[in-house]
Order: C-alpha cells, then sequence, then structure tokens
C-alpha cells in the first residue's frame, strides 16, 4: 500500500473498475436526486426487489451512489492515484523538453530501418538540405556538432514531447473539471417555478421559487430580481390519430417578458432548446399544464379564487387541487381535467378522450371538508391529504358552469395554461468548456502524435569519388506507417540532392501493428543511440 | 412519391435488399481468405473474389445510404430518432469505417469478410427493433443532438469493429497458445501430433517474414510460422502443403468449440436479456433470447473456423487497438456534446440519467481497455478482455438505458 502502490498503472485499472462498478449500480437502482418517487417505491416494497433488498441497497448507500461516501471515497483515491502517476510523468516530460535535442547516433545502420543512395553533392550540403526538407516536415533537429564524438549527421525526431505532452494534458484536464464540478456545487443555483399565462408572474427572490437549490456559497442577495410575466404559451400536437407520431407535440413555446431591476423590458420566447439568457441566468422552459381558473363560495362569501396548477398524469388528464383554509371547516377539492372531453348520450357523462387538446375542457370534481392539514404533512400542490377530510360529494364542470354541494359553489370561469420554468446560475459552465477542450484537445496527440527518429548521415564513398547517403529511422508507435513516410523522406531528399535513390534492402522488422510503449524494452537494445 | 411510399421503398432497401449485399459480400470475402494458402491458381481466385467482395459491399453500402436518405425524405428529417434508426447508422458506420480501413489504409482486405458479417448482425437485429417512419419530439429536433448522437452512434459502429478485431485475436492466440502447449508437450515425448511442429519449425527460417519481432506478450514464437499461412506460399511444395493443413488444423482444434460457444452465449445473454425484459410476452422475449443467442454462436463457431487463415496476433492486435482508439476520441467529444446539448435543452449539462450514466460508463471501461494497451504486464490477451467487457458495457448501457429504465433521452419505445 501506500504511494508505491497507488503510483502504479494497475491501481489506476482497479480504481476505474470500482468506478465502473458504482456507476453501473447507478444504472440499474433508480436514484434519490433524479426519481425520488421510484425510490420510495423501492423502499416500501411497491416496486422493485422487495423490502429487504431495498433496505440492503439503502445501507450501501445504493440509492444515491453520487452521495454517497463511498463515492466520494473513490473519488479521492483516484485523484491521488492520478496525482501520484503524474508528477513523476510531468518531471520526465520537462526534462525531456528541455533537453530538446534528438540523440545523435553512431552507427546509423544499425536502426530498423536504413536506407541509402549515393550522389555527387557533398557531405556538407547534403546535411544542409536535410535539415531544410526535415524542418519543413516539422522535424525538432540538430545539426552535428563538434569533430569528436560519433560522426557528422543531422538528427532529428518527432512526437516525443507532443504525445506524452497530449496524455498529460488529457489527464490533467480532470483537475480543470473537478474543480469546475465542485466549486460549482458551491457557487451555482437552481429554482423552478410555475407560472400562469396572462397573470402577475414572478419575481426572482428566494420566496417566489417552488423549488429552491442554491450551492453553499450561494447568497439570496445574488438574486437580481427581475420580473417574469407569461404573455402567451403555445402548444400543439400532432392531431390526427392515424398520422406517424400521432399525440406528440409539434410546438412548446412560450412568449414572456422580462423587467429587470432597472425597468427596463425585455420581450423574448424561449422555446425547448432555446432559453433565455438574462445576465448569466437562464430560463428555461420545463413543464407545463392547464391552469383553471376555480371560484369557492360558501354563503354568498368567496373564499378561494384563483387559478390551480394542474399536472399531467401519466395515462390521461390533468390533477390538481383547490385547498380554502379561508371556509370553517376548510373546503378541499380534488380536481381532474379532461381537455378534449366531448357530451356523451343525452343522459351519459362526458365522453373521457387522452387528448390533450382542450377542445372541449371537462373538470371532475370531488368536495371534501375538514382538516387540510396544511403545513403539517407533506402534500404537494396537486394533492390533498384526505386523511382529515370527509367526501360530501362532486360532479362535473364545463367553462362558465357552477355547481352547488352542500351549501358550496364552485365556479369554473376560465381555463389558461401555466408553465414551469427553471432558472439557473451556474457559473462554472466556461471551467467546464475549458476543462472539455483541454480534454480533446490532449486525447488527440496522446493517440495520433506518432514518436519517431531520423538520422541523416553523408559520408564520402570509400573511393573518395561521390557520397553516399544513408537514412535510418525508428519508430516507436506504428512503424508499418513509418516505412510509408521514412521512404517519402528518402525520395524527396534524394531528389533535393539531384539522384534517384537505390531500392533498398527490405528492413528486418517489417509491419509490426502499432505498439504503445514499445520505447522502454527497445531504448535500452539500441545502445548505439547516443544521449547527451 | 407520398410518404407512404418512400417508408415502403426506404424498407425494401433495407431488408432484404442491403441485408442480402452485405451477407453475400462477407461470405465471398470468407472465402476470399481461405485462399490466400492455397496455390498460385487458387490464389488468383481469390483475388477475383476479393473484387467481387468488395463490388459486392460498395453495392450494400449504398443501398444502405440510400435507405438513410430515403427514410430521411420519408419523414423529413435526420433519420437518428428511435433505436432502429440509431442501430441502422450504427452499422453503416462500422461497415464503412472498417471497410475503407481494412482495404485503403491497413491494406488487409481479406479480413473485410469479418466487418460485413458484423455489419449484418447489426443489420438484422436493428429489425428487431423495427419502427415506422415517423416526426420527432421538437425537443430532440437540434443541431446539438444531431452532432451529439450521430459522433455516439458513429462511435458505437467503430466499437464494434473493434470488438470484432479483438474477438479475432483472442480466438487466433487461443489457437496458437493450444499449438504451443502441444509442442511444449510433444517435447516431453507425449504427443504424437507434436512432430510435424517440429517440422515447421525447422522450414521457419525460410519462410519467416513478419511477426515474430512484434514484441508482443500474445506473439510466441509461432507466430512467424503462423504467419506463413497467410503469407504468399508460392514456392512450397507439397508436402509443405500438407504440412500446412495439419498446422492449420491444429490451430482450429486449438480453441474449443464448446468453450467458444458457452462463452458466446454467456456474453450474448449479458447483453440480450433485455429483449426478455422488453418483449410483450415471455414466451416473445425467450424465443428472440434464443435467436440472437444461436446466431451469436454461429457466428462465433464460423469466425473459429477461419482463425487458421488470420493474420498474426500482433496484426490484430494492432487492428483493435488503432480502431478502439480512434472510436474512443469520437465517444469523447460525442458525449461532451451531448452534455452541451442538455445544458442548452434541460438547463443541466450532467444529471447522471441512465443514458449519461451509460455514456460515462462506457468511457471508463474502454479508458480501461486503453490503459491495460499501455501497460506492459497487461498487454495481449488480458487487454482484449478488457476490450470485449468494454463492447458488453457498452451494448448492455444501450439497451438498459432505452428499455429498462427510460430517462429523459427517451427516444425508445417510439
Ligand atoms: C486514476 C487515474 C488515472 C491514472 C493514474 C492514469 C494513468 C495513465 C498513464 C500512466 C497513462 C500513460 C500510459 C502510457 O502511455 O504508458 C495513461 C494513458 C491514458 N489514459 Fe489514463 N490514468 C487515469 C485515469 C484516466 C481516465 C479516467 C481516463 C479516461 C476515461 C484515462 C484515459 C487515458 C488515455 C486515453 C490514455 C492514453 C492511452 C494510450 O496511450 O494509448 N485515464 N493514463
Amino acid at each position: 500500500m501506500g504511494w508505491r502502490w497507488l503510483v502504479r498503472m494497475k491501481t489506476a485499472l482497479i480504481l476505474l473498475g470500482i468506478l465502473g462498478v458504482q456507476t453501473a449500480i447507478a444504472t440499474a437502482v433508480p436514484q434519490e436526486p433524479n426519481v425520488p418517487g421510484t425510490v420510495e417505491a423501492w423502499r416500501s416494497g411497491e416496486e422493485g426487489p422487495g423490502e429487504l433488498v431495498a433496505a440492503g441497497l439503502d445501507a450501501i448507500g445504493a440509492f444515491d451512489v453520487y452521495g454517497s461516501a463511498m463515492f466520494l471515497a473513490l473519488l479521492l483515491l483516484l485523484f491521488l492515484s492520478l496525482t501520484a502517476c503524474l508528477i513523476p510523468r510531468i518531471r520526465a516530460w520537462v526534462r525531456l523538453v528541455r533537453r530538446s535535442r534528438p540523440p545523435l547516433t553512431r552507427s546509423v545502420g544499425k536502426q530498423d530501418l536504413v536506407s541509402e543512395f549515393q550522389t555527387d553533392r557533398d557531405p556538407d550540403d547534403v546535411h544542409g538540405e536535410a535539415a531544410r526538407l526535415l524542418s519543413d516536415r516539422h522535424w525538432r533537429l540538430r545539426g552535428h556538432d563538434g569533430e569528436d564524438g560519433p560522426p557528422a549527421q543531422v538528427a532529428a525526431e518527432k512526437g516525443l514531447w507532443s504525445r506524452e505532452g497530449g496524455s498529460l494534458l488529457f489527464h490533467l484536464s480532470f483537475y480543470v473539471l473537478l474543480a469546475a464540478i465542485v466549486f460549482g456545487q458551491l457557487l451555482s443555483f437552481e429554482g423552478q417555478v410555475g407560472v400562469v399565462e396572462g397573470d402577475r408572474g414572478f419575481t426572482d427572490t428566494e420566496v417566489a421559487y417552488w423549488n429552491y437549490h442554491p450551492g453553499r456559497w450561494f447568497g439570496p442577495e445574488q438574486h437580481a430580481g427581475w420580473q417574469l410575466r407569461l404573455q402567451d404559451f403555445e402548444v400543439d400536437w400532432i392531431r390526427d390519430p392515424t398520422a406517424p407520431g400521432a399525440g406528440q407535440p409539434t410546438t412548446f413555446r412560450s412568449d414572456v417578458t422580462v423587467t429587470d431591476a432597472d425597468g427596463e423590458v425585455i420581450e423574448a420566447t424561449v422555446e425547448g432548446n432555446r432559453p433565455l439568457n438574462i445576465e448569466g441566468t437562464k430560463i428555461h422552459q420545463l413543464d407545463w399544464g392547464y391552469a383553471p381558473r376555480i371560484v369557492v363560495e360558501e354563503g354568498g362569501e368567496v373564499v378561494f379564487d384563483d387559478f390551480i396548477t394542474t399536472v399531467a398524469l401519466d395515462r390521461a388528464g390533468f390533477r390538481g387541487a383547490v385547498k380554502a383554509p379561508a371556509a370553517t371547516p376548510d373546503v378541499g377539492l380534488d380536481v381532474f381535467l379532461y381537455p378534449f372531453a366531448p357530451e356523451g348520450e343525452p343522459g351519459d357523462p362526458p365522453t373521457l378522450t387522452g387528448a390533450p387538446w382542450d377542445d372541449d375542457p371537462v373538470l371532475i370534481v370531488s368536495q371534501y371538508r375538514g382538516d387540510l392539514q396544511l403545513g403539517l404533512t407533506q402534500q404537494t400542490v396537486v394533492e390533498l391529504d384526505t386523511d382529515l377530510l370527509e367526501l360530501e360529494g362532486g360532479g362535473f364542470l364545463r367553462p362558465g358552469q357552477q355547481l352547488t354541494i352542500e351549501g358550496v359553489t364552485i365556479s369554473f370561469p376560465e381555463l389558461r395554461r401555466w408553465v414551469g420554468f427553471q432558472v439557473s446560475s451556474r457559473p462554472q459552465i466556461p471551467w467546464l468548456l475549458l476543462g472539455s477542450a483541454l480534454l480533446v484537445a490532449g486525447l488527440v496527440p496522446a493517440l495520433y502524435a506518432y514518436r519517431r527518429r531520423l538520422w541523416v548521415m553523408a559520408t564520402r564513398t570509400a573511393d573518395g569519388t561521390r557520397t553516399l547517403v544513408r537514412v535510418s529511422g525508428r519508430a516507436f508507435q506504428r512503424p508499418d506507417r513509418f516505412e510509408q513516410e521514412h521512404a517519402r523522406i528518402v525520395a524527396a531528399l534524394a531528389e533535393a540532392t539531384g539522384e534517384l535513390p537505390e531500392p533498398t534492402a527490405p528492413p528486418p522488422a517489417a509491419s509490426d501493428p502499432d505498439d504503445g510503449t514499445s520505447e522502454p524494452a527497445t531504448a535500452g537494445s539500441h545502445s548505439e543511440v547516443i544521449h547527451r | 412519391m407520398t410518404p407512404d411510399q418512400l417508408a415502403d421503398l426506404s424498407r425494401v432497401l433495407y431488408s432484404p435488399t442491403t441485408l442480402v449485399l452485405y451477407l453475400a459480400s462477407a461470405f465471398v470475402y470468407l472465402y476470399a481468405l481461405t485462399t490466400t494458402v492455397g496455390r498460385r491458381e487458387e490464389q488468383e481466385r481469390g483475388r477475383r473474389a476479393q473484387k467481387l467482395g468488395a463490388a459486392l459491399a460498395v453495392a450494400g453500402i449504398g443501398t444502405h445510404v440510400a435507405h438513410e436518405i430515403v427514410r430521411g425524405l420519408a419523414q423529413s428529417r435526420f433519420p437518428l430518432g428511435n433505436m432502429f434508426e440509431v442501430s441502422s447508422l450504427m452499422a453503416l458506420v462500422g461497415v464503412v469505417v472498417g471497410f475503407v480501413y481494412l482495404t485503403f489504409i491497413r491494406k488487409r482486405a481479406e479480413l473485410n469478410g469479418f466487418v460485413l458479417l458484423g455489419g449484418a448482425l447489426v443489420l438484422a437485429s436493428a429489425l428487431l427493433m423495427y419502427s415506422e417512419p415517423g416526426p420527432l419530439m421538437p425537443i430532440l429536433d437540434t443541431w446539438w443532438r444531431h452532432f451529439h448522437v450521430s459522433l455516439l452512434v458513429g462511435a458505437m459502429g467503430i466499437f464494434a469493429a473493434g470488438f470484432v478485431f479483438n474477438g479475432l485475436y483472442l480466438l487466433r492466440d487461443t489457437g496458437e497458445r493450444a499449438v504451443a502447449r502441444r509442442r511444449e508437450q510433444g517435447m516431453h515425448g507425449s504427443t504424437v501430433g507434436a512432430a510435424y511442429v517440429g517440422d515447421l519449425e525447422a522450414a521457419d527460417g525460410e519462410h519467416a517474414t513478419d511477426g515474430a519481432s512484434a514484441g508482443l506478450e500474445g506473439a510466441t514464437p509461432s507466430g512467424a510460422l503462423a504467419d506463413r499461412t497467410t503469407d504468399t506460399l508460392e514456392d512450397v511444395g507439397d508436402d509443405d502443403r500438407d504440412h500446412d493443413a495439419e498446422y492449420r488444423a491444429a490451430l482450429r482444434a486449438g480453441v474449443s468449440p464448446w468453450k467458444l460457444a458457452i462463452g458466446t452465449a454467456i456474453g450474448t445473454s449479458s447483453v440480450a436479456w433485455v429483449f426478455v425484459y422488453a418483449a410483450d410476452s415471455l414466451g416473445e422475449g425467450l424465443g428472440r433470447l434464443v435467436i440472437i443467442n444461436l446466431v451469436m454462436v454461429a457466428a462465433a463457431s464460423l469466425a473459429r473456423w477461419f482463425v487458421p487463415f488470420l493474420p498474426s496476433t500482433a496484426t490484430m492486435d494492432g487492428l483493435a487497438h488503432r480502431t478502439i482508439a480512434f472510436g474512443f476520441l469520437m465517444w469523447t467529444v460525442g458525449t461532451i456534446a451531448g452534455a452541451m446539448w442538455a445544458e442548452q435543452s434541460w438547463g443541466r449539462f450532467w444529471g447522471w440519467d441512465p443514458k449519461e450514466t451509460g455514456a460515462f460508463l462506457t468511457w471508463i471501461a474502454y479508458a480501461g481497455y486503453l490503459h491495460a494497451r499501455a501497460t506492459s504486464g497487461m498487454k495481449g490477451r488480458r487487454a482484449a478482455w478488457i476490450g470485449v467487457g468494454a463492447f458488453i458495457v457498452l451494448m448492455a448501457t444501450y439497451l438498459i438505458a432505452n428499455y429498462v429504465i427510460v430517462g429523459l433521452h427517451s427516444y425508445a419505445g417510439l
């Protein structure tokens, strides 16, 4: 264990494996932050593998994998391992870049790939030609220096910094991403709120949101305090039941006006893929439903008059609730709305179609009285807690109609819609983009920069009449590709020095596939490569 | 033409037209692979077969592309909106990339048969999820989504090709190891069959071409020997050819058909159970599971038969690595694009929704493969197994996230 254990690649692999297992659990088990309802159903045994298994899952934090202590511990280990691995690699890389000079070779003929030809130009000329040619092709060069040591030559290399540098950049970008995610959690804010068409709208303050999730470092004073009103909401569907995609929505659009704190008014349209951006705060249109206005009177006194928000049910229709504590005892209405419910045969109830468009809406109301227990029990806006309530009766209501049950008059003067907006401020987005850009920018050279070395050595032939040019090379990855590149370079050099290259013997080791890390294994065996 | 007619046309172009062309091309190419070890006339026939295979493959790609276009026209949208369309495009990308890569870049056209066979299998499995052309939810109809989905689907196709190479590598390696093991036993005087291996080894010096110096853990000394079978052996006499045939039989026998069938069935079932879960009735689901298993086991057995004709393990391993590395890059960019789309559409860039989790898991799995491949102690078989596992992870998360736990990205079940 300890540092040495952390530095090993195998450790990183094991940690990645555990991360994979945890992610697999998160794929298979419902996650509380995503689908709290399903998790509740698993816990109570209504769904899933049963209560006992659910309790076990709960114990290991499987319902919130990414919030569990185990996940945090793993993340810590991963980053420790990454750091342990990167520090020596960065040091080595910096050394490599500092040295920055391709190594010279003593015996050019002993490399993996050797070609030679003769020319009438003198050796210095050839070296000059080779240097020009290689630097045009973005090789890093080193001329021969000094009289002693290895013979005159041009040594060149390619991909040695960039491949490893890319890999380092790739892994380092994880730190940028992690920092952006962590600080983002602390500094961001997200809230949801429903707004009824043409109604008073809502103001960006802490208390106005239905759901409010500020980061720990997000203060209420950071709200800009603008006001948003929904002028018009348009939604439509493919209404032809025989058309392909019947019932799918086709339009989903909100026309809004935003009045900012200085009183400036902005008119804008928010659509599914087009959020509104106000001073860095984004407003997304997430949800919608019908908002019937319901008036409840008791003894000539209005005890409730407002638009209620109804939400779509799984199969058909919308559901909402009226809670009128102003009456004594409290009045509660359980409300179902069917937007398209044409009249049936005389004497029959309306036909409740599943269609979501409001061509012929009807409300089905059940009236309860008793104690609503507001603020005492967990309840949503759309549901009543009927424990301490008594059902008094119910009926159908069309727009403009009214209904009297046990002295309570319920009327339904108009039907509008409401839209659920999500308001979010995420200062981390630019940093996440930066991290992602670094990630990709590092990955490309890490996978596609191939390390190669090349030496050009021109010497007088034995009889001293001509110049023998030998070009040798070595590929750490993809030798098969390098063969072609090598041949092209030789041909270009021969042409530049006015010769055609002689056909050369096939290289000893042809077309090995790429081999990611042949460097450490082979570097030792090539003792003629001289590192200075 | 009316949209209905276009829809009919697109269906016919897909199945049987493209499916039959791919299968025909696959079999012609596979036949050509067997001729690489034969006599001169046979090799000539093989070359002609390769040309025919290429023509069939190009025709199949043509009808496949035509299918995509016609289907797009029939529904006036980009055909990437549901499981069928995604799987179809995955097959197309896999075939095109595999075919172009093998034919023009790696110059290993003789392996095209496996790529086309894999493409045909994906194509056929997409029929299990067939849906009529139809419009797309407006929320899904954005440039970001098309970019994101195309990249991920392209990467899936490439990973599929990588899986084929990894699988072939493992088969070949298993065969070679078995032969090497038998030879070792032979040295201790136990097996009769060892004699011919010794003979071949003696002949090895004359014919050794490549492979042996690959430096791969998996490349046993018999690597060079094995490679003879795929290189042109024009001057080999009849005796040698008999030895080669024996050697080939030994390679094939080295892969236990039972182990292969059971392993394939386990691997396939670990993904295909989703079809049982998603089917309308248990009977129908089990029927599908059995059919998928039978097809996969048949494909694996077919691949086993071709083990002796495969190039060296080092070549197969290199092909798998390069393919998967490219797929990994595409997957990375595609996932980032997905996060950007999510931020645009839903106001959150990442929410551990089942599909996002699946994409992440697949990314981690393939990163595991790349790491294993880059670690000397893990190279070869172990890395290849991780690669196979990563593909199972990819397919399982793809199906699970569409059929079992449907999240925000839902386009399944259309
Ligand atoms: C614990 C964390 C990690 C450690 C310690 C680590 C370590 C390493 C090391 C040492 C290499 C160089 C291998 C070589 O060329 O010799 C490498 C390469 C690589 N790593 Fe990681 N890594 C970690 C996490 C990740 C993650 C999370 C990913 C992506 C999902 C990843 C993707 C890659 C890729 C794509 C390469 C290039 C492989 C190649 O050269 O073929 N790494 N990693």
